[in-house]
């Protein structure tokens, strides 16, 4: 039987040192937010500390240029 | 000590319709103004907003590469402020030109090259009408409210009267 409270699977178990991460790209970054267009957390992404704040930045600059939704 | 950096505008997509060269021209006359020299300047796509800006909801992105002193560009972010093509900017530092940049930058300089013009979905001329019209009504609201505030006192003032002629009639 699983257990109800074990995380799951990463997205971006991989994606370390990913040059992708960039804010135009807002295909790839719409991957690591939720339908309500909230940043997913580190553990759900998958991504190293410095990566996801990397992610976090591009997808902030993203939104200031309605190139992705505040809210989903 | 100058400094690279990027920037990446949203231009108003009236603006670039009527015509392309003017609109990019609004920016990087504005670059030019305070001291910066553009390496590379292209249209980088026209898309739908993610939310509307200023009642559009496509507009076209510009993506510009140059260099700059670090002290002009406060300056800078002063003129793009009141510039009304350019619906938002961003301008980051950054290392290098990416490969590819400069040529597609070229290509676009080049006789032949014609900008797609954007799709008619946003209804061109209705934000602006809709701008023009909430411009009058702010100071006819202000000026409705003193007119309710006035009204409020007459209406008050008759009350006072009908109870007086009330009485007067008691």
């Amino acid at each position: 039987m699983r257990d109800s409270k074990r995380p799951s699977r990463p997205i971006a178990s991989r994606h370390c040192d990913d040059p992708r991460i960039d804010y135009k790209d807002a295909a790839y970054l719409s991957k690591f937010v939720t339908p309500q267009a909230q940043i997913l957390s580190r553990k759900r992404t998958g991504f190293c500390t410095q990566c996801q704040r990397q992610l976090k930045q591009a997808i902030k600059r993203a939104r200031h240029l309605a190139l992705m939704p505040f809210v989903g | 000590m100058t400094q690279l950096y990027e920037g990446m505008f949203l231009l108003d997509n009236q603006a670039v319709r009527a015509d392309w060269a003017q609109a990019k021209a609004a920016v990087t006359d504005a670059l030019a103004k305070h001291g910066g020299v553009v390496r590379s300047a292209r249209r980088w796509d026209e898309r739908r907003l993610a939310y509307p800006i200023r009642g559009r909801k496509r507009a076209t992105y510009l993506l510009t590469y140059f260099e700059q002193e670090g002290a002009a560009t406060q300056g800078l972010r002063r003129d793009l402020d009141i510039e009304e093509r350019v619906l938002r900017y961003l301008i980051l530092a950054t290392q290098a030109i990416p490969e590819g940049e400069l040529e597609k930058s070229q290509a676009e300089l080049e006789a032949g090259f014609s900008v797609p013009p954007p799709p008619a979905d946003d209804e061109p001329g209705a934000p602006v009408e809709e701008a023009r019209a909430e411009g009058p009504e702010g100071p006819q609201e202000g000026g409705s409210v003193e007119e309710e505030v006035a009204l409020e006192e007459s209406v008050d003032e008759p009350v006072d009267e009908d109870e007086s002629s009330e009485k007067e009639v008691d």
